[in-house]
Protein backbone atom coordinates (compact mmCIF):
# COMPACT_ATOMS: atom_id res chain seq x y z
CA UNK A 1 0.00 0.00 0.00
CA UNK A 2 2.32 2.93 -0.84
CA UNK A 3 1.95 6.42 -1.83
CA UNK A 4 -0.20 7.04 -5.16
CA UNK A 5 0.20 10.89 -6.54
CA UNK A 6 -2.62 11.16 -8.69
CA UNK A 7 -2.65 14.56 -10.82
CA UNK A 8 -5.77 16.64 -11.17
CA UNK A 9 -5.58 19.36 -13.89
CA UNK A 10 -4.90 21.44 -15.52
CA UNK A 11 -7.31 19.62 -17.73
CA UNK A 12 -9.58 17.29 -16.89
CA UNK A 13 -12.99 16.80 -17.10
CA UNK A 14 -14.83 17.77 -14.37
CA UNK A 15 -12.84 21.59 -14.17
CA UNK A 16 -13.96 24.41 -16.14
CA UNK A 17 -11.21 26.15 -16.14
CA UNK A 18 -7.30 25.07 -15.76
CA UNK A 19 -6.16 24.54 -12.32
CA UNK A 20 -3.55 21.59 -11.28
CA UNK A 21 -3.32 19.95 -7.83
CA UNK A 22 -1.32 17.01 -7.12
CA UNK A 23 -2.85 14.77 -4.81
CA UNK A 24 -0.30 11.90 -2.68
CA UNK A 25 -3.37 9.32 -2.14
CA UNK A 26 -2.87 5.96 -0.23
CA UNK A 27 -5.68 3.88 -0.17
CA UNK A 28 -8.03 6.28 -2.17
CA UNK A 29 -7.18 8.82 0.95
CA UNK A 30 -5.85 11.94 0.40
CA UNK A 31 -2.62 12.60 2.51
CA UNK A 32 -1.08 15.94 0.50
CA UNK A 33 -1.96 18.11 -1.36
CA UNK A 34 -0.62 20.88 -3.82
CA UNK A 35 -2.43 23.94 -6.29
CA UNK A 36 -0.72 25.48 -8.89
CA UNK A 37 -3.34 28.42 -9.57
CA UNK A 38 -1.60 30.72 -12.36
CA UNK A 39 -2.50 28.61 -15.66
CA UNK A 40 -4.76 31.80 -17.15
CA UNK A 41 -2.71 34.69 -16.46
CA UNK A 42 -2.97 37.13 -18.77
CA UNK A 43 -1.34 40.43 -17.17
CA UNK A 44 -4.48 41.96 -16.90
CA UNK A 45 -2.96 44.58 -13.92
CA UNK A 46 -0.40 45.81 -15.51
CA UNK A 47 -2.29 46.70 -18.90
CA UNK A 48 -4.56 48.60 -16.69
CA UNK A 49 -1.77 50.88 -15.64
CA UNK A 50 -0.17 50.92 -19.29
CA UNK A 51 -2.05 50.31 -22.06
CA UNK A 52 -5.30 51.27 -20.95
CA UNK A 53 -6.92 54.73 -19.60
CA UNK A 54 -9.32 55.26 -16.91
CA UNK A 55 -12.42 55.56 -18.68
CA UNK A 56 -11.37 52.27 -20.64
CA UNK A 57 -11.13 50.16 -17.54
CA UNK A 58 -14.52 49.11 -17.08
CA UNK A 59 -14.58 47.15 -20.69
CA UNK A 60 -10.77 45.93 -19.65
CA UNK A 61 -11.68 44.46 -16.25
CA UNK A 62 -15.19 43.31 -17.16
CA UNK A 63 -13.12 40.82 -19.47
CA UNK A 64 -11.39 39.59 -16.39
CA UNK A 65 -13.74 36.98 -15.90
CA UNK A 66 -16.73 35.90 -18.45
CA UNK A 67 -19.36 35.20 -15.19
CA UNK A 68 -19.07 37.82 -12.83
CA UNK A 69 -17.66 40.11 -15.66
CA UNK A 70 -20.39 42.70 -14.18
CA UNK A 71 -19.11 42.45 -10.80
CA UNK A 72 -15.80 43.67 -12.01
CA UNK A 73 -16.83 46.17 -14.16
CA UNK A 74 -19.00 47.56 -11.34
CA UNK A 75 -16.09 47.96 -8.65
CA UNK A 76 -14.01 49.57 -11.09
CA UNK A 77 -16.36 51.80 -11.90
CA UNK A 78 -17.13 52.99 -7.96
CA UNK A 79 -14.23 52.80 -7.32
CA UNK A 80 -13.34 55.65 -10.54
CA UNK A 81 -16.57 57.34 -9.33
CA UNK A 82 -15.14 57.46 -5.62
CA UNK A 83 -12.10 59.30 -7.06
CA UNK A 84 -13.72 62.08 -9.58
CA UNK A 85 -16.61 62.43 -7.02
CA UNK A 86 -19.54 61.59 -8.89
CA UNK A 87 -22.84 61.16 -7.52
CA UNK A 88 -25.46 58.67 -9.64
CA UNK A 89 -28.97 58.95 -9.05
CA UNK A 90 -31.31 56.47 -7.63
CA UNK A 91 -31.74 54.87 -11.09
CA UNK A 92 -29.03 54.18 -11.45
CA UNK A 93 -27.56 52.52 -8.35
CA UNK A 94 -31.32 50.33 -9.20
CA UNK A 95 -30.15 49.42 -12.89
CA UNK A 96 -26.63 48.43 -11.63
CA UNK A 97 -28.52 46.41 -8.52
CA UNK A 98 -30.62 44.62 -11.47
CA UNK A 99 -27.42 43.39 -13.78
CA UNK A 100 -25.44 42.38 -10.43
CA UNK A 101 -28.16 40.73 -8.90
CA UNK A 102 -29.24 38.81 -12.53
CA UNK A 103 -25.31 38.19 -12.93
CA UNK A 104 -25.38 36.50 -9.17
CA UNK A 105 -28.14 34.33 -10.57
CA UNK A 106 -26.43 32.97 -13.26
CA UNK A 107 -23.55 32.65 -11.66
CA UNK A 108 -24.85 30.15 -8.78
CA UNK A 109 -26.69 28.26 -11.39
CA UNK A 110 -23.68 27.47 -13.19
CA UNK A 111 -21.84 26.19 -10.35
CA UNK A 112 -24.57 24.36 -9.06
CA UNK A 113 -24.91 22.50 -12.33
CA UNK A 114 -21.25 21.82 -12.48
CA UNK A 115 -21.60 19.84 -8.88
CA UNK A 116 -25.21 18.38 -10.17
CA UNK A 117 -22.68 16.99 -13.19
CA UNK A 118 -19.35 15.69 -11.24
CA UNK A 119 -21.63 13.72 -8.52
CA UNK A 120 -23.20 11.91 -11.48
CA UNK A 121 -26.27 13.86 -12.74
CA UNK A 122 -25.71 14.71 -15.72
CA UNK A 123 -29.38 15.14 -16.31
CA UNK A 124 -29.64 17.55 -13.17
CA UNK A 125 -26.90 19.67 -14.78
CA UNK A 126 -29.16 19.81 -17.66
CA UNK A 127 -32.12 20.84 -16.18
CA UNK A 128 -29.99 23.52 -13.90
CA UNK A 129 -28.48 25.14 -17.15
CA UNK A 130 -31.61 25.08 -19.19
CA UNK A 131 -33.35 26.85 -16.54
CA UNK A 132 -30.34 29.37 -16.34
CA UNK A 133 -30.78 30.11 -20.07
CA UNK A 134 -33.87 32.45 -18.85
CA UNK A 135 -31.86 34.59 -16.80
CA UNK A 136 -28.78 34.92 -19.90
CA UNK A 137 -32.06 35.58 -22.25
CA UNK A 138 -32.96 38.31 -19.79
CA UNK A 139 -29.34 39.96 -19.50
CA UNK A 140 -28.98 39.97 -22.85
CA UNK A 141 -32.19 41.44 -23.59
CA UNK A 142 -31.18 44.20 -20.72
CA UNK A 143 -27.22 44.79 -21.76
CA UNK A 144 -27.37 43.63 -26.04
CA UNK A 145 -25.16 40.83 -25.33
CA UNK A 146 -24.98 37.11 -23.56
CA UNK A 147 -21.19 37.20 -21.73
CA UNK A 148 -19.62 40.53 -21.92
CA UNK A 149 -22.50 42.92 -20.78
CA UNK A 150 -20.35 46.10 -20.71
CA UNK A 151 -23.09 47.68 -19.10
CA UNK A 152 -21.76 49.70 -16.17
CA UNK A 153 -19.88 53.04 -17.32
CA UNK A 154 -18.61 55.52 -15.58
CA UNK A 155 -21.13 58.13 -14.54
CA UNK A 156 -24.13 55.83 -15.22
CA UNK A 157 -25.14 52.72 -17.40
CA UNK A 158 -25.17 51.99 -20.82
CA UNK A 159 -28.63 52.02 -21.81
CA UNK A 160 -31.61 52.34 -19.95
CA UNK A 161 -34.80 49.61 -19.48
CA UNK A 162 -37.77 49.81 -21.27
CA UNK A 163 -41.31 48.80 -20.35
CA UNK A 164 -41.20 46.16 -22.52
CA UNK A 165 -37.85 44.68 -21.57
CA UNK A 166 -39.14 45.15 -18.02
CA UNK A 167 -42.47 43.37 -18.73
CA UNK A 168 -40.18 40.08 -20.65
CA UNK A 169 -37.59 40.21 -17.61
CA UNK A 170 -40.75 39.85 -14.88
CA UNK A 171 -41.83 36.65 -16.87
CA UNK A 172 -38.20 35.05 -17.38
CA UNK A 173 -38.10 35.48 -13.58
CA UNK A 174 -40.95 34.02 -12.36
CA UNK A 175 -40.55 30.75 -14.71
CA UNK A 176 -36.72 30.54 -13.60
CA UNK A 177 -38.26 30.46 -9.95
CA UNK A 178 -40.24 27.93 -10.47
CA UNK A 179 -37.43 25.51 -12.17
CA UNK A 180 -35.23 26.65 -9.43
CA UNK A 181 -37.27 25.18 -6.60
CA UNK A 182 -38.19 22.35 -8.68
CA UNK A 183 -34.52 21.55 -8.55
CA UNK A 184 -33.78 22.76 -5.25
CA UNK A 185 -36.74 20.06 -4.04
CA UNK A 186 -34.75 17.18 -5.85
CA UNK A 187 -31.26 18.27 -4.11
CA UNK A 188 -33.89 18.07 -0.91
CA UNK A 189 -35.34 14.56 -1.71
CA UNK A 190 -33.10 12.60 -3.19
CA UNK A 191 -30.99 9.94 -1.84
CA UNK A 192 -28.38 9.02 -3.85
CA UNK A 193 -27.36 13.08 -4.14
CA UNK A 194 -27.65 13.06 -0.46
CA UNK A 195 -24.96 10.52 -0.55
CA UNK A 196 -22.67 12.36 -2.72
CA UNK A 197 -22.71 15.67 -1.06
CA UNK A 198 -23.98 15.65 2.55
CA UNK A 199 -21.02 15.43 4.98
CA UNK A 200 -18.82 15.84 2.14
CA UNK A 201 -16.44 18.34 2.54
CA UNK A 202 -17.62 19.86 5.72
CA UNK A 203 -16.47 23.14 6.97
CA UNK A 204 -16.98 23.64 10.51
CA UNK A 205 -17.70 27.29 11.29
CA UNK A 206 -14.71 28.33 13.02
CA UNK A 207 -12.99 27.04 10.40
CA UNK A 208 -14.51 29.16 8.07
CA UNK A 209 -13.66 31.84 10.56
CA UNK A 210 -9.68 30.76 10.90
CA UNK A 211 -9.18 30.54 7.04
CA UNK A 212 -11.25 33.45 5.87
CA UNK A 213 -13.22 32.14 3.73
CA UNK A 214 -15.42 34.29 1.22
CA UNK A 215 -18.93 34.23 -0.15
CA UNK A 216 -21.29 31.13 -0.19
CA UNK A 217 -18.44 28.79 1.07
CA UNK A 218 -18.64 30.84 4.18
CA UNK A 219 -22.65 31.62 4.37
CA UNK A 220 -23.10 27.45 4.19
CA UNK A 221 -20.81 27.34 7.52
CA UNK A 222 -23.27 30.00 9.20
CA UNK A 223 -20.53 32.53 9.22
CA UNK A 224 -22.45 35.44 8.30
CA UNK A 225 -20.20 37.53 5.63
CA UNK A 226 -21.49 39.34 2.84
CA UNK A 227 -19.91 42.70 1.34
CA UNK A 228 -23.47 43.46 0.44
CA UNK A 229 -24.22 43.98 3.87
CA UNK A 230 -21.19 45.49 4.86
CA UNK A 231 -19.77 47.56 2.33
CA UNK A 232 -22.81 50.56 0.93
CA UNK A 233 -21.85 50.85 -2.42
CA UNK A 234 -25.39 49.50 -3.91
CA UNK A 235 -28.23 50.09 -1.20
CA UNK A 236 -29.19 46.66 -1.42
CA UNK A 237 -31.12 46.14 1.80
CA UNK A 238 -34.04 48.78 0.31
CA UNK A 239 -34.85 45.68 -2.66
CA UNK A 240 -35.19 42.91 -0.20
CA UNK A 241 -31.64 41.79 0.40
CA UNK A 242 -31.25 39.37 3.16
CA UNK A 243 -28.63 37.23 4.70
CA UNK A 244 -29.06 33.61 3.19
CA UNK A 245 -26.88 31.16 5.51
CA UNK A 246 -27.00 27.44 6.30
CA UNK A 247 -25.36 25.22 8.91
CA UNK A 248 -24.53 22.34 8.06
CA UNK A 249 -21.45 23.37 5.89
CA UNK A 250 -20.60 20.55 3.36
CA UNK A 251 -21.15 20.27 -0.27
CA UNK A 252 -24.85 19.82 -0.13
CA UNK A 253 -25.14 23.26 2.13
CA UNK A 254 -23.13 25.61 -0.01
CA UNK A 255 -25.28 24.38 -3.44
CA UNK A 256 -28.44 25.24 -0.92
CA UNK A 257 -26.74 28.02 0.21
CA UNK A 258 -26.42 29.12 -3.26
CA UNK A 259 -29.99 28.49 -4.22
CA UNK A 260 -31.15 30.34 -1.36
CA UNK A 261 -29.43 33.35 -2.90
CA UNK A 262 -30.76 32.69 -6.47
CA UNK A 263 -34.40 32.94 -4.63
CA UNK A 264 -33.42 35.88 -2.82
CA UNK A 265 -32.11 37.67 -5.89
CA UNK A 266 -35.24 37.07 -7.98
CA UNK A 267 -37.21 38.62 -5.63
CA UNK A 268 -34.92 41.43 -5.26
CA UNK A 269 -34.87 41.72 -8.72
CA UNK A 270 -38.95 41.81 -9.28
CA UNK A 271 -38.80 44.70 -6.68
CA UNK A 272 -36.70 46.61 -8.29
CA UNK A 273 -38.51 46.12 -11.96
CA UNK A 274 -41.94 46.81 -9.75
CA UNK A 275 -39.86 50.07 -8.57
CA UNK A 276 -37.58 51.76 -10.81
CA UNK A 277 -36.91 55.55 -9.85
CA UNK A 278 -37.66 58.16 -12.30
CA UNK A 279 -34.22 59.75 -13.63
CA UNK A 280 -31.50 59.61 -16.34
CA UNK A 281 -29.26 56.56 -16.89
CA UNK A 282 -26.33 58.56 -17.33
CA UNK A 283 -24.90 61.61 -15.17
CA UNK A 284 -22.04 64.44 -16.55
CA UNK A 285 -18.88 63.26 -15.69
CA UNK A 286 -16.22 65.47 -15.40
CA UNK A 287 -12.18 65.54 -14.78
CA UNK A 288 -9.78 63.08 -13.65
CA UNK A 289 -9.75 60.67 -11.38
CA UNK A 290 -7.02 61.45 -8.23
CA UNK A 291 -6.07 59.85 -4.86
CA UNK A 292 -6.35 56.57 -3.83
CA UNK A 293 -9.16 54.37 -2.75
CA UNK A 294 -10.58 50.12 -1.84
CA UNK A 295 -13.59 48.93 -2.92
CA UNK A 296 -15.33 46.30 -1.70
CA UNK A 297 -17.98 44.12 -3.70
CA UNK A 298 -19.36 40.95 -3.27
CA UNK A 299 -18.73 38.79 -6.42
CA UNK A 300 -21.03 35.56 -6.73
CA UNK A 301 -17.99 33.96 -5.47
CA UNK A 302 -17.62 36.28 -2.14
CA UNK A 303 -15.87 39.42 -1.57
CA UNK A 304 -14.14 40.78 -4.60
CA UNK A 305 -11.44 43.74 -4.06
CA UNK A 306 -10.17 46.23 -5.45
CA UNK A 307 -7.46 48.69 -4.46
CA UNK A 308 -7.25 52.02 -6.78
CA UNK A 309 -4.47 54.75 -7.11
CA UNK A 310 -4.58 57.86 -9.58
CA UNK A 311 -3.23 60.78 -9.83
CA UNK A 312 -4.93 63.31 -12.39
CA UNK A 313 -3.30 61.24 -15.25
CA UNK A 314 -5.27 59.33 -18.12
CA UNK A 315 -3.63 56.31 -16.80
CA UNK A 316 -4.22 55.23 -12.93
CA UNK A 317 -1.07 54.37 -11.16
CA UNK A 318 -2.25 51.20 -9.88
CA UNK A 319 -5.25 48.44 -9.83
CA UNK A 320 -5.46 45.94 -7.86
CA UNK A 321 -7.73 43.35 -7.96
CA UNK A 322 -8.16 40.59 -4.92
CA UNK A 323 -10.56 37.99 -5.89
CA UNK A 324 -12.52 36.12 -3.95
CA UNK A 325 -11.47 32.21 -5.06
CA UNK A 326 -8.25 33.25 -3.71
CA UNK A 327 -8.85 33.84 -0.54
CA UNK A 328 -11.15 30.24 -0.38
CA UNK A 329 -8.02 28.46 -1.58
CA UNK A 330 -6.15 27.85 1.91
CA UNK A 331 -9.38 26.25 3.15
CA UNK A 332 -9.65 24.32 -0.03
CA UNK A 333 -6.18 22.56 0.32
CA UNK A 334 -7.00 21.75 3.84
CA UNK A 335 -10.37 20.15 3.22
CA UNK A 336 -8.58 17.99 0.69
CA UNK A 337 -6.58 15.76 3.54
CA UNK A 338 -7.89 12.86 4.82
CA UNK A 339 -10.87 13.03 2.26
CA UNK A 340 -11.14 10.58 -0.45
CA UNK A 341 -10.01 10.75 -3.73
CA UNK A 342 -13.36 10.46 -5.11
CA UNK A 343 -14.85 13.58 -3.41
CA UNK A 344 -12.54 15.43 -4.56
CA UNK A 345 -14.13 16.59 -7.87
CA UNK A 346 -17.57 17.31 -5.75
CA UNK A 347 -15.49 19.68 -3.22
CA UNK A 348 -13.77 21.99 -5.96
CA UNK A 349 -16.42 22.19 -8.11
CA UNK A 350 -18.69 22.95 -4.83
CA UNK A 351 -16.22 26.01 -4.50
CA UNK A 352 -17.28 27.56 -7.70
CA UNK A 353 -13.44 28.22 -8.69
CA UNK A 354 -12.91 30.95 -11.01
CA UNK A 355 -9.50 30.49 -12.17
CA UNK A 356 -9.73 33.19 -14.68
CA UNK A 357 -10.24 35.48 -11.98
CA UNK A 358 -7.98 34.53 -9.44
CA UNK A 359 -4.89 34.64 -12.14
CA UNK A 360 -6.10 37.73 -13.91
CA UNK B 1 -36.76 10.01 -7.97
CA UNK B 2 -40.54 9.28 -8.88
CA UNK B 3 -40.70 12.93 -9.82
CA UNK B 4 -37.20 13.12 -11.50
CA UNK B 5 -38.41 10.32 -13.62
CA UNK B 6 -42.06 11.90 -14.58
CA UNK B 7 -39.62 14.73 -15.36
CA UNK B 8 -37.45 13.17 -17.86
CA UNK B 9 -40.62 11.71 -19.59
CA UNK B 10 -41.79 15.12 -19.86
CA UNK B 11 -39.00 16.27 -21.61
CA UNK B 12 -39.05 13.23 -23.72
CA UNK B 13 -41.89 14.64 -25.36
CA UNK B 14 -41.78 18.63 -24.79
CA UNK B 15 -40.49 20.98 -27.12
CA UNK B 16 -36.83 21.11 -27.80
CA UNK B 17 -34.95 24.38 -25.64
CA UNK B 18 -32.21 24.69 -28.09
CA UNK B 19 -31.85 25.85 -32.26
CA UNK B 20 -30.52 23.58 -34.94
CA UNK B 21 -28.00 26.15 -35.35
CA UNK B 22 -26.02 26.20 -38.18
CA UNK B 23 -29.03 24.65 -40.26
CA UNK B 24 -31.33 26.88 -38.80
CA UNK B 25 -30.89 30.57 -38.40
CA UNK B 26 -29.85 32.29 -35.03
CA UNK B 27 -31.81 35.54 -35.18
CA UNK B 28 -30.09 38.24 -32.59
CA UNK B 29 -32.78 39.20 -29.94
CA UNK B 30 -34.13 42.37 -29.86
CA UNK B 31 -31.47 45.39 -28.84
CA UNK B 32 -28.32 43.30 -29.54
CA UNK B 33 -25.50 45.48 -29.48
CA UNK B 34 -23.46 44.79 -32.96
CA UNK B 35 -22.10 46.44 -35.83
CA UNK B 36 -20.71 50.03 -35.58
CA UNK B 37 -22.08 51.43 -39.06
CA UNK B 38 -20.78 55.35 -39.45
CA UNK B 39 -21.57 58.14 -41.84
CA UNK B 40 -18.94 60.05 -43.35
CA UNK B 41 -20.97 62.97 -44.03
CA UNK B 42 -22.15 63.25 -40.79
CA UNK B 43 -18.64 63.19 -39.23
CA UNK B 44 -17.04 66.09 -37.30
CA UNK B 45 -13.82 64.87 -37.00
CA UNK B 46 -13.57 65.06 -33.22
CA UNK B 47 -11.46 61.89 -32.68
CA UNK B 48 -13.41 61.05 -29.77
CA UNK B 49 -14.84 57.51 -30.83
CA UNK B 50 -11.12 56.82 -31.39
CA UNK B 51 -9.56 58.12 -28.22
CA UNK B 52 -12.66 55.71 -26.22
CA UNK B 53 -12.64 52.27 -28.02
CA UNK B 54 -10.83 50.16 -25.77
CA UNK B 55 -9.05 47.73 -28.31
CA UNK B 56 -8.54 50.37 -30.90
CA UNK B 57 -10.98 49.19 -33.24
CA UNK B 58 -11.52 52.65 -34.67
CA UNK B 59 -7.99 54.63 -36.21
CA UNK B 60 -8.39 57.84 -38.60
CA UNK B 61 -5.80 58.17 -41.13
CA UNK B 62 -5.20 61.53 -42.54
CA UNK B 63 -5.03 61.45 -46.30
CA UNK B 64 -4.43 64.57 -47.28
CA UNK B 65 -2.42 67.36 -45.03
CA UNK B 66 -3.43 69.94 -46.90
CA UNK B 67 -7.04 70.21 -46.34
CA UNK B 68 -6.77 67.86 -42.99
CA UNK B 69 -8.96 65.28 -44.64
CA UNK B 70 -9.40 62.24 -42.31
CA UNK B 71 -10.20 58.34 -43.18
CA UNK B 72 -12.34 56.32 -41.20
CA UNK B 73 -11.05 52.84 -40.72
CA UNK B 74 -13.12 50.19 -38.55
CA UNK B 75 -11.99 46.82 -38.12
CA UNK B 76 -15.07 44.88 -37.34
CA UNK B 77 -12.92 41.62 -36.06
CA UNK B 78 -11.37 44.03 -33.58
CA UNK B 79 -14.43 45.30 -32.43
CA UNK B 80 -15.09 44.33 -28.71
CA UNK B 81 -18.90 45.38 -29.62
CA UNK B 82 -19.25 47.69 -26.25
CA UNK B 83 -20.60 50.65 -27.85
CA UNK B 84 -18.51 53.31 -26.24
CA UNK B 85 -17.61 54.51 -29.17
CA UNK B 86 -21.42 55.57 -29.72
CA UNK B 87 -21.49 57.09 -26.53
CA UNK B 88 -19.00 59.30 -26.50
CA UNK B 89 -19.94 60.48 -30.17
CA UNK B 90 -21.50 63.91 -30.25
CA UNK B 91 -22.93 63.56 -33.45
CA UNK B 92 -24.50 59.72 -32.77
CA UNK B 93 -27.91 60.95 -32.14
CA UNK B 94 -28.07 62.35 -35.83
CA UNK B 95 -26.93 59.16 -36.95
CA UNK B 96 -23.21 59.49 -37.43
CA UNK B 97 -22.20 56.42 -35.31
CA UNK B 98 -25.06 53.46 -34.54
CA UNK B 99 -24.97 50.58 -33.23
CA UNK B 100 -27.38 48.28 -35.69
CA UNK B 101 -28.81 44.91 -34.23
CA UNK B 102 -27.10 42.70 -36.81
CA UNK B 103 -23.97 40.54 -35.78
CA UNK B 104 -21.14 41.22 -38.12
CA UNK B 105 -20.73 37.59 -40.32
CA UNK B 106 -17.98 35.30 -38.75
CA UNK B 107 -14.89 35.92 -40.88
CA UNK B 108 -14.98 33.22 -43.68
CA UNK B 109 -13.83 32.98 -47.21
CA UNK B 110 -15.49 36.53 -47.96
CA UNK B 111 -14.78 40.02 -46.17
CA UNK B 112 -18.31 42.07 -45.21
CA UNK B 113 -18.35 45.17 -47.76
CA UNK B 114 -20.38 48.48 -46.82
CA UNK B 115 -20.01 51.94 -47.28
CA UNK B 116 -20.93 52.10 -43.58
CA UNK B 117 -18.34 50.29 -42.59
CA UNK B 118 -15.37 53.03 -43.31
CA UNK B 119 -12.79 52.35 -45.79
CA UNK B 120 -10.25 49.41 -44.14
CA UNK B 121 -12.59 46.60 -44.91
CA UNK B 122 -13.55 47.43 -48.40
CA UNK B 123 -10.03 47.92 -49.57
CA UNK B 124 -9.62 44.40 -48.47
CA UNK B 125 -10.49 41.30 -50.81
CA UNK B 126 -8.61 38.46 -48.70
CA UNK B 127 -10.15 37.54 -45.61
CA UNK B 128 -6.56 36.42 -44.47
CA UNK B 129 -4.91 39.73 -45.14
CA UNK B 130 -7.02 41.60 -42.52
CA UNK B 131 -4.77 41.70 -39.42
CA UNK B 132 -1.92 42.06 -41.47
CA UNK B 133 -3.35 45.04 -42.93
CA UNK B 134 -4.91 47.00 -40.01
CA UNK B 135 -1.31 46.27 -38.66
CA UNK B 136 -0.46 48.46 -41.54
CA UNK B 137 -3.45 50.99 -40.53
CA UNK B 138 -2.24 51.39 -37.12
CA UNK B 139 0.98 52.84 -37.78
CA UNK B 140 0.05 54.86 -40.27
CA UNK B 141 -2.48 55.91 -38.25
CA UNK B 142 0.29 57.12 -35.26
CA UNK B 143 2.89 58.20 -38.75
CA UNK B 144 0.28 60.53 -40.22
CA UNK B 145 -0.96 61.85 -37.14
CA UNK B 146 2.35 63.32 -36.15
CA UNK B 147 3.12 64.22 -39.68
CA UNK B 148 0.51 66.59 -39.98
CA UNK B 149 0.75 67.57 -36.26
CA UNK B 150 4.61 69.15 -37.20
CA UNK B 151 2.70 70.69 -40.88
CA UNK B 152 0.34 72.28 -39.32
CA UNK B 153 3.19 73.49 -37.26
CA UNK B 154 5.06 74.65 -39.83
CA UNK B 155 2.31 76.08 -41.27
CA UNK B 156 1.98 78.31 -38.49
CA UNK B 157 5.46 79.20 -38.28
CA UNK B 158 5.61 80.34 -41.43
CA UNK B 159 2.26 82.47 -41.44
CA UNK B 160 3.92 83.85 -38.14
CA UNK B 161 6.93 84.87 -40.21
CA UNK B 162 4.81 86.12 -43.04
CA UNK B 163 2.84 88.08 -40.45
CA UNK B 164 6.49 89.57 -38.68
CA UNK B 165 7.61 90.65 -42.38
CA UNK B 166 4.47 92.08 -43.23
CA UNK B 167 4.56 94.34 -39.60
CA UNK B 168 7.94 95.28 -40.71
S1 LIG C 1 -18.07 49.18 -30.13
FE1 LIG C 1 -16.38 49.40 -28.66
S2 LIG C 1 -14.73 48.17 -29.55
FE2 LIG C 1 -16.22 48.51 -31.19
S3 LIG C 1 -15.48 50.31 -32.25
FE3 LIG C 1 -16.93 51.03 -30.70
S4 LIG C 1 -15.66 51.50 -28.90
FE4 LIG C 1 -14.42 50.26 -30.29
S1 LIG D 1 -16.98 60.57 -32.39
FE1 LIG D 1 -18.49 60.74 -34.05
S2 LIG D 1 -18.17 62.79 -34.89
FE2 LIG D 1 -16.37 62.33 -33.64
S3 LIG D 1 -14.91 61.45 -35.09
FE3 LIG D 1 -16.02 59.73 -34.22
S4 LIG D 1 -17.71 59.38 -35.65
FE4 LIG D 1 -16.90 61.41 -36.09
Amino acid sequence: MGKIVVPFGSQHVALPEPISFLFDTENEIITKVEAHIGYVHRGIEKAAITRFEYNQLPYLTARVCGLCSITHAGAVVHGIEKLMDIEVNKRIDYLRMLVVELDRIHSHMLANGHVAEVVGYENLFMQTFRAREDVMDVLERITGNRVQYDYQTIGGVARDIDLETAEFAKKKLKKLKENVLKVMEFHDSDYTFGLKTKGVGVISKEMAAKYNTAGPIARASGLETDVRAEFDYLPFEEVGYKMQTRKEGDVWARNMVRFDEVLNSIEMCENILDNLPQGEHQVKVKGRPKGETVVRVEAPRGECFYYLKASGKKVMDRVRIRVPTYANIPILKELFLGAKYSDAQAIVLSFDPCMSCTAR
Amino acid sequence: MLKMFIESLKNLVSEPETIKYPFEPSPEPKGYRGTIHYNEELCIFCDKCENICPPGAIKFVVVDYETGKKEYNYNPYLCIYCGACVRECPKADEGCLVQVETRTPPLGRSVPKGKELGYFINRIDNPKEVESKWREIEELNIKTKEEYKAYKKAKRAQKAAAKAKGEE
